[in-house]
């Protein structure tokens, strides 16, 4: 049996190319992994993990099972195309062993083996019917791309209410692969026509081809049909690895590395490439930000980070602009690390040498108080005097000595400085807080704001010291019995603040706190789904007008519950969601001391 | 038939227009929201720049209102206004022949600013307060202490970005210099300083006080804006501001913090801006027709506004409108009968 | 110690003629609500750094508008970027940009 026609050549360069670019790729990158997390591969290699990873792959990049989360529609769209072209391939490679045997076949010959396998007599062989088997795949895939053409036209039916603005490459591959299946279905049919060997689907349509048309023309129309479909998909092979499509094989290392435990950090590394080259630029993470419908930017959102990072394009008003709630990295279908990656953009961009900077905090002490707790006001509590005296009272009504770290200034936590980038510089002020902790002895450091406990949590080297938010502090005090709270009538609902929620996990204690002081009732958006009150820190481009719309969308929302008052964690949530709504806005330390026995 | 004029608010500029018109043999009614007639100046000690005081401004204005026999409507809210008629709180519909609304304005809350600390700590006071414990004699710390101290701080709730507050209240900078000089006649010992960002002096008389305050009161200006209040552990209070004349950043403990409020827009002027072709500003007061010859017009025929209810001003400035919009409202009834 | 400028040791004036203000003019264009800074100094006196040390926010960057940029980028290293300063303006300047970007423009002066 004869393997070649002309029309194979844009097939065969297409794979060419998209095989030795993606390899090229993959080795790069794994030779440049830095050393510990090579070990981490190797000692994690022979693991449960690799297996666990094996089922991810299954359900994530071909069932996509992530995306059916967001919108069944959209999910089944991403699931016909990837899980329906994956069965093509290997219902196609079973058909060709069962019809030849175990005759080496060429990938072509598989992939066109409609074409070339006219000679055989058609019929079902191992009792399948095997034309119809892949005809009803054929369909399967279809149907997908019906999809994909529906939502370019309707995105909001699937769930997306905004699409993602695509490059010329991915315009060029997506357009390639929109052909490919109907091309594909085109091509078979019309051999079918001639050779009468279709399943349902390409005899039927070959048939009714036959019926219109005589013989030469039909024979002239298949020719340029398997041209065209080799064209197609010779294209989108060449372009794949230039586009987005580059994250159909990217996503499968990407699992195993990830099941090896390997993370991005906050300074770029090798294994960024992959998070990179794994985003599908599927959208979803457009419609979260709050950015994009509050403040009307339409090209920082985590897909265009990417795409301009991965381009090497990305510029510091993109990089820069971003509130790092994690509302999209809560959503995204691929997992990746979009703060992360976002984090150690910024330290490429603006990181500078610090061996000397913040040397002026040598030797200062500000602090006051002795006892084994501390408190860490934080820079934005010090403007919120009110939560300063809430705790205050907190700490005498329980009888609690305190060390007050900073009431009379201190040096900032390090995280904002973090959060723009300037890591080397942020561990100097870190270096200088956890020296000033150890030096007072303290047991228990409990701080009001989220920014703090979040640095404390993860940057701090503070072995023997608990690090509280207050909340948890305060709830710990009330089971005690050290803290009496009186119950009331008034309504509250909670804004989950990002660094607190989200950020380090804690949605139950504030809560718990409210009902003991009065009713709770939840906004619409809330715990891991939480809005952004719009001035974090981690946002060093937006401007005032951004933020005060933010924070009036926001307040709006809060206000629909139709609670007395709204009640936060987090002093920089406090002083922003105050511009957005006519409701008072009080710290939970604030509830809980207007409510103390 | 003679017609009928409603006058929507109490103060100065509402009294005065309600005067004018009856000059001109117009009826009008005052609809007034409080149970007594005058506004703010009722809470008000002494006006300056000449510390005359409230009472001299007032009294013989609410006389000549009593003897001309208008109708005033006490405990009165109006909700909602039309170019012929008022709806009350009460759901009582007045109907007229025209509308003047002068509601005048609201006093910026300093408790939205919390760093100042007011309505936390004891010792800080707004220029309101002052007022009122004027009014009552008797202006001492809460242990009735004398202040040794004493610190205002210009621009509170005004040419705030923070706050939703972006225009300048024009008053306050002669109200605080008016009020730093009589804390140091009542309090000669007491040191005062005076913490400003602009210092506006717009008025006759003004700049002349602003300048006997430095130099025959020895009041002290220090060019720079408070960020920050906290307590001292004596009980007083520690301010922080950077003295940007000097470029250095500054603090010192006070007995006695004074902020200076703004004017804010009449939380009414939303409703009243319901009524079709009546708008607010960006700044929530309500907007003239324009701001020429038709500073008292509103963009609806029948509808007028006199005083502060179009953006803050003073005392005088509000009764030459109240005056003025009494006589655009005479030539508009004069034309349609 | 009388504190001029931050490394300037001899009293000159600010020559708007000779200063070349197009890195300034660049800073601005990226940033025009700096502009509306009216020099009220909260920034200056809530600041966490300028509590420490002589740091002086509001000066540097009103140098720097001025076509003075020596020791600019030094000076506004000690900035810890908490955002305290952001909050208290009145005029709503985007701060932790303003110093972000003069480190960007201004890195090798």
């Amino acid at each position: 049996m004869n393997f070649y026609d002309g029309f194979i050549i844009p097939f065969v360069v297409g794979c060419a190319v998209l095989f030795t670019v993606v390899l090229y790729k993959y080795v790069r990158w794994f030779v440049r992994l830095p050393a510990a997390d090579k070990r981490l591969v190797r000692r994690n290699f022979f693991s449960m993990q690799t297996l666990r990873g094996i089922g991810e792959v299954f359900s994530e990049c071909l069932l996509h099972r992530r995306i059916f989360r967001v919108n069944p529609l959209l999910g089944y769209m991403h699931m016909s195309l990837a899980f329906g072209w994956f069965l093509l391939i290997v219902v196609g490679w079973i058909e060709t062993i069962a019809y030849l045997g175990g005759r080496l076949v060429p990938i072509h010959g598989h992939v066109f083996f409609k074409y070339f396998s006219t000679s055989l007599p058609h019929h079902p062989v191992w009792g399948i019917d095997f034309s119809s088997v892949m005809d009803a795949l054929l369909l399967f895939v279809l149907s997908g791309v019906l999809l994909a053409w529906f939502k370019r036209l309707r995105s909001r039916a699937m769930g997306l209410r905004r699409t993602t603005k695509h490059t010329l490459g991915d315009r060029v591959a997506l357009s390639a692969l929109w052909f490919v299946f109907p091309l594909r279905l085109l091509a078979e049919s019309l051999t079918s026509a001639i050779f009468h060997n279709g399943g349902f689907l390409t005899g039927a349509i070959g048939d009714a081809l036959a019926a219109a048309m005589p013989l030469r023309t039909l024979s002239t129309l298949e020719s340029s049909a398997w041209w065209l479909y080799s064209c197609a998909l010779g294209v989108f092979f060449v372009s794949m690895p230039f586009s987005r499509y580059m994250h159909i094989f990217t996503e499968v290392p990407l699992i195993f590395l990830r099941r090896w435990g390997i993370r991005s950090g906050e300074k770029p590394k090798s294994f960024d490439h992959f998070q990179l080259e794994a985003c599908s630029r599927c959208g979803i993470c457009i419609d979260p930000c709050q950015l994009q419908r509050d403040a009307g930017f339409n090209n920082v959102q985590s897909v265009y980070f990417i795409r301009d990072r991965r381009y090497n394009m990305l510029r510091p008003e993109v990089a820069d602009n971003c509130l790092m709630c994690g509302r999209c990295e809560q959503r995204c279908p691929v997992g990746l690390d979009l703060n992360t990656l976002r984090l150690n953009s910024r330290s490429r961009l603006h990181d500078t040498p610090s061996d000397r900077r913040y040397d002026y905090t040598a030797g200062i002490d500000r602090s006051s108080g002795t006892g084994k707790t501390g408190y860490f006001a934080g820079c934005m509590t010090l403007l919120s005097p009110k939560i300063l005296r809430a705790m205050e009272r907190i700490f005498n009504a329980s009888g609690e000595e305190v060390w007050w770290a900073d009431r009379e200034g201190g040096v900032c936590c390090g995280r904002p400085l973090k959060l723009a980038g300037e890591t080397n510089a942020a561990t100097r002020m870190m270096r200088y807080n956890e020296e000033l902790f150890r030096r007072h002895g303290i047991t228990t450091l409990v701080t009001s704001c989220p920014i703090c406990l979040r640095v404390f949590r993860e940057d701090y080297r503070l072995e023997g010291i608990e690090v509280l938010h207050h909340s948890e502090y305060i709830l710990r005090l009330a089971k005690a019995g050290r803290l009496q709270i009186e119950p009331g009538e008034e309504l509250f609902t909670y804004h989950d603040p990002c660094e607190l929620g989200r950020g380090c996990g804690i949605y139950e204690e504030p809560r718990e706190l409210i009902r003991c002081a009065g009713k709770l009732v939840e906004p619409a958006e809330t715990r891991e789904e939480a809005l952004c009150c719009g001035s974090s820190v981690a946002n060093t481009a937006l401007n005032d007008l951004g933020q005060q719309r933010i924070a009036r969308s926001v307040g709006a929302s809060l206000g629909e519950t139709g609670a007395d008052a709204i009640v936060t964690a987090c002093p920089l949530c406090k002083k922003a969601i105050a511009r957005g709504t006519d409701r008072p806005v009080y710290d939970l330390a604030e509830v809980v001391e207007r409510h103390l026995a | 038939m003679s017609k009928k004029v409603i006058i929507v608010g109490g103060g100065v500029a509402g009294m005065q227009a309600a005067l004018s018109l009856k000059g001109q043999g117009i009826d009008s009614v005052i609809v007034e929201k409080s149970d007594r007639l005058g506004g703010k100046l009722c809470d008000w000690h002494k006006l300056f720049p000449t510390f005359t005081p409230a009472s001299e401004v007032l009294g013989p204005l609410k006389e000549a209102v009593e003897r001309a026999g208008v109708e005033v409507r006490t405990g009165a809210e109006a909700e909602r206004i039309a170019p012929d008629s008022v709806l009350l709180k009460s759901g009582e519909r007045l109907s007229a022949d025209a509308v003047v609304v002068c509601s005048g304005f609201d006093l910026f809350d300093a408790r939205i600013k919390e760093e100042y600390g007011y309505g936390i700590y004891d010792n800080v006071y707004t220029t309101a307060d002052i007022e009122r414990m004027m009014n009552e004699g008797a202006v001492a710390l809460p242990g009735g202490h004398a202040p040794r101290r004493i610190a205002f701080l210009h621009c509170v709730g005004s040419r705030d970005e923070k706050v939703g507050q972006r225009h300048c209240s024009r008053v306050c900078c002669i109200t605080g210099v008016k009020q730093a000089m009589e804390m140091k006649t009542l309090f000669p010992q007491c040191e005062v300083y005076n913490f400003y960002m602009d210092i506006r002096m717009f008025g006759p008389g003004y700049e002349e006080l602003y300048r006997q305050a430095q130099e025959e009161y020895n009041i002290h200006f220090v060019r720079g804006r408070i960020s920050e209040a906290s307590p001292t552990f004596d009980g007083r209070l520690q301010i922080k501001a950077e003295d940007t004349l000097v470029g250095r950043p500054l603090k010192m403990s006070v007995d006695m913090l004074v902020l200076i409020i703004g004017m804010r827009a009449g939380e009414s002027n939303g409703r009243f801006a319901q009524c079709p072709g009546v708008g607010c500003a960006s700044n929530g007061f309500l907007a003239p027709a324009d701001l020429f010859s038709g500073s008292v017009l509103s963009p609806v025929e029948g509808v007028f506004y006199a005083g502060t209810v179009t953006a803050p001003k003073n005392v005088g400035e509000s009764m030459s409108e109240g005056a003025y919009a009494a006589l655009r409202v005479a030539e508009y009834l004069g034309a349609r009968s | 110690m009388i504190q001029w400028g931050y490394t300037i040791n001899q009293p000159r004036a600010v020559n708007l003629d000779r200063n070349d203000l197009t890195a300034a003019r660049r800073i601005i264009r990226q940033m025009p609500e700096l502009q509306a800074c009216i020099a009220c100094g909260s920034c200056t006196a809530t600041c966490t750094a300028g509590n420490l040390t002589q740091f002086n926010f509001r000066k540097v960057h009103t140098l720097v508008r001025r076509g003075e940029y020596e020791g600019a980028y030094e000076e506004m290293n000690k900035c810890m970027l908490c955002g305290k300063c952001r909050l208290v303006c009145p005029r709503g300047i985007n701060t932790r940009g303003v110093v972000m970007l003069i480190k960007r423009e201004l890195g090798e002066y």
